[in-house]
Order: C-alpha cells, then structure tokens, then sequence
C-alpha cells in the first residue's frame, strides 16, 4: 500500500486550540489536567480532567447551528477548519463526491443528550428537543462536517473505544489507496467530561483518583499510577496522495506508510497480559510500513496508566524491539492534557508529526519511578531527537490494539 | 395580541436568526433556509406558545409567516 500524506493538522484540546499553541505547551510539559469545574463533580471518585473551556473563541460556527449539536461535533467542525487551513484548502474548490470524513468516536454526545433526557423525564416527550436525534451519535460529528463544508464523498465513523481514531486514520488511508477519493479529512473528537459520561468512565475502574493533586493523577508506566485522567478534544487531519500534495505545490508535514490492527480476545474489558497480540500488531504495521525495528526512532504509548495494561505494552514492545528498547525514546504526552479517549489515538499522531517537525521528544508527566526499567523513558523534560520514523500506538476496551507508522518528511 | 409579531418573536428567539430574515410573504425554506428538525421545534414552540394544536401538515417549511398567522388564528378564533 501507498505511503499517504499528511498536508494539514487541526487540533483542539485542553493544551491548547491550534497546532501552534499546542505544542508551545506539550513542549514545555505543562500540564492541563484541573478539578472539572463544568459541574459539580466533587462526588465522583474522580473529579479531575482535562477540560476545554474556551471553546466558542475559537469558533465562527453560528448560534443556529452549535444549538443543533454536541460539544464533541462543535470541536470536529473546529479541529477541521482548522486543518483545511493548514492545508491551505478551499473546500469549495474540490469535487463534493471526491472528498471524505472518517472520524473515530467512543462514546456519543453525552453533554447534550443528558439534557434532553432529563428534560424527558421531568417534561416529557414534548420537552426533548428534536436535535436530541441527531445530537448524540457517534457519527454526528461526521454528519455535521459533511453539512458544514458538502462532503459527499464515501465516508464513515469508526467506534473501537480508545482505539477509534487511530483506526480511522488506518481506515481513511487504506481508501485513499483505492484512489477513489480525492482527500480525506481524518482523526476523531471525544467530549466525556459530563457528568454521566465521567460517571461511565470511573465505573469502567480506569480513572485515576487523585484529586488532591490533579497534576501529578495522570501517571503512566510509574509506579505509583492509579488510571487515567479523561480529557476533551479533537485532532483531525487532511489525507491526500503524494501525487496531489506535489501538484498542489505543498509539502506533506508527514506521511502515513502502514497501519495495522488486532484483539487480544481475552476478556470483555481487559487486555492480554502478554501483550502478544499487541505485539502482532505492531509488527504487522511495522511490515505494511515496510520498515524494520532499527528504523523506528520513536514510539508513542498508548499509556492507560493501569498496572495490566501499561506493562502489555511494555511487553509488547521488547517482544519485537528486544534489546532496542534500550535507546528508542518512548513517551506519553496525553499524560500532560487527559486521555482524550476515541480521540486520543488521532491526537497522538499530531504530536508525533510535530515531535518530528521540531526534532523534540515530549516527555510522559510524572514518570517519576518507571515500574519496568530498561525503556528510553522521556520524562521530566523534551529530549531532541532526530525522528524519521515513529509508531503510533492506541487500544481499547477488551484488548483493541492499533498500531500506526509515521514517516517524517524530510527522509535521512 | 399580533400574532405576526409573535410568531416572528417566537421563531426568531428558536431558530435564531434576525426578525427581518423572516418575510410575510416567503416560505420558511426560501427565507431562512429552515431544515426538517427546525420544522418540528418551530410547531411545538407555537404549540406552546399559542395554546393549540397544530399538525405538521398545517405548518410546513413551504409555509410564510402569513401563512402560520391565519392557521393559529383560525384555531384561537
């Protein structure tokens, strides 16, 4: 398969709206994780996330559209205008047919649809508002952008938990290799801090519970971690061939050459322990990419933050890099601004593309004790590095494992 | 009670768009570009507001505010 280019980045998140900003913050290490103070969640188990508080500043979206919809399609139409700039793209130019949305989501609108359903049951049926139909879907966001900008092209909304986003990127490139499609407009968007939606996450058991200290909750591969801390966001890209970034006249910022998928199959929330399958997955990719361990010169963690989930990792990682672990940096930025869940894997490739970009490796906050040693951990502060190639990790629920390669581009 | 002036108030304040964007003469579709789900929660709010029933087939995004007028006043006499 074809090697895809990435000509445009568009990212919202709490550490900041815009590539620009974003990664002003991801390389200083700040963190953005703070008590959620959208609703009272003093009485949730956790009640610390990573929370986008600004959102309409950055937006032009009218007042009769952003009434119809959720937090997570406001943040995708904000995440693609965004992208659709830095791609230097003009969507009224393009053939409507020949462009597509692909879009990874894990759990729906819930901010908006838990409105409508307590007004359903204090008013009811008369006091649910119509949008509530099209408001809270996983595929809202997708629908709403082909609205906005009159895609109709094949698309679809990809839902594997965590992993959904870094599918949709993998999915979105396996079309664009069809050639039936001029351009795709890729990643994911996630809204859960909402109160049911928190209380979903806490109950699922893997949610830090830290709240004293919020900063310091979100710990991957330490040894003092407690679960993730969920944030709010989106990170979608423009995907095109290299044959038309280069008749554009634009430099691709990156390329995606392989992408590959598997499941543990073990159990219904749980990963594999062995992390073996995991391990297939990332040499599955690593062939589709048609590239070899020596070549990989970053590694991007999933990093749940649970004892079980972060050590499969762990051995996935020396199942195939054996004794390469030693020197690749690895790291887990999301530490710095939540677990942006769905779309946590499509805003891990943004900040490899700009880790690339900058020749910097952004740290994994408060990886202060690693439980493994023996990794080429970054922690405390950005390390350079000169990084062509890079893999892109993301799972799900149940052992989804998702794996991305990630080409720079300017090749040694 | 004008009921043109309130169903102009009621749809402008719903839909949110300008009161002068709403023509006596046009269809709802023509001049504001109103949308099926629109449709639905424009009837309820003047359900609401005007104390009567009014079925979807009376109120259509075909429908102008002249139109709406003389189907809610023919229900509040």
């Amino acid at each position: 398969m074809d090697k895809i280019a990435i000509t445009g980045i568009g990212i919202v998140s709490p550490s900041g709206i815009n590539k620009r900003q974003f990664w002003a913050n991801i390389k200083a290490g700040r963190s953005f994780i703070k008590e959620i103070t959208r609703f009272d969640a003093s009485k949730y188990p956790s009640h610390i996330a990573g929370q986008i508080d600004e959102l309409n500043k950055y937006s032009n979206f009218s007042e009769r559209l952003l009434k119809k919809i959720d937090a997570f399609s406001h943040m995708a139409l904000i995440a693609s205008e965004l992208a659709l700039q830095d791609a230097g793209i003009d969507i009224k130019n393009e053939d409507p047919n020949l462009v597509g949305i692909f879009l990874g989501n894990a759990i729906g609108g819930w901010l908006y649809a838990e409105t409508e359903l307590r007004d359903l049951y204090i008013e009811g049926r008369e006091g649910v508002s119509p949008y509530m139909a099209s408001a809270w879907f996983p595929a809202a966001p997708q629908g709403q952008v082909s609205i906005y900008y009159g895609i109709k092209g094949f698309s679809k909304t990809i839902v594997a938990d965590r992993a959904s986003s870094l599918m949709a990127l993998g999915y979105g490139r396996k079309v664009l290799n069809k050639n039936k499609l001029n351009m795709i407009l890729a990643g994911g968007m996630e809204a859960p801090v909402t109160p049911y939606a928190l209380l979903c996450c806490s109950t699922y058991g893997a949610l830090s519970k830290n709240n004293a200290k919020p900063q310091e909750a979100y710990r991957p591969f330490d040894k003092k971690r407690d679960g993730c801390v969920i944030g709010e966001g989106a990170g979608i890209v423009v995907m095109e061939s290299i044959a038309r970034a280069n008749k554009r006249g634009v430099r691709p910022l990156a390329y995606i050459s392989g992408y590959a998928a598997s499941c543990d199959g073990v159990d219904r929330i749980n990963c594999g322990a062995d992390g073996k399958e995991l391990a297939r997955a990332i040499k599955l990719a690593l062939s589709d990419a048609q590239t070899n361990i020596d070549e990989i010169d970053y590694i991007s963690l999933d990093g749940l933050a649970l004892n079980l989930w972060d050590d499969a990792e762990l051995n996935a990682l020396k199942s195939v890099f054996s004794q390469r672990v030693k020197d690749i940096p690895i790291s887990c930025p999301k530490s710095m601004f939540g677990n942006l869940l769905g779309a946590s894997g499509a805003v891990d490739m943004i900040t490899t593309i700009l880790a690339m970009e900058h020749s910097l490796v952004p740290v994994t906050l408060n990886l202060d004790e690693p439980s493994i040693k023996d990794f080429n951990y970054v922690t405390k502060e950005a390390k350079e590095y000169k990084i062509n190639k890079a893999l892109v990790i993301s799972r799900g629920r149940g052992g989804i494992n998702s794996v991305l390669v990630v080409e720079s581009n300017t090749p040694r | 009670m004008d009921i043109k002036i309130k169903v102009k108030e009621i749809l402008s304040n719903l839909l949110k768009v300008k009161i002068d964007e709403l023509k006596d003469n046009s269809s709802l579709e023509a001049s504001i570009g109103v949308d099926s789900t629109e449709m639905v929660e424009s009837v309820i709010a003047l359900e609401k507001a005007f104390g009567v029933k009014l079925s979807p087939k009376e109120i259509t995004k075909s429908s102008s505010i002249e139109d709406i007028e003389k189907v809610i006043h023919s229900k509040i006499g």
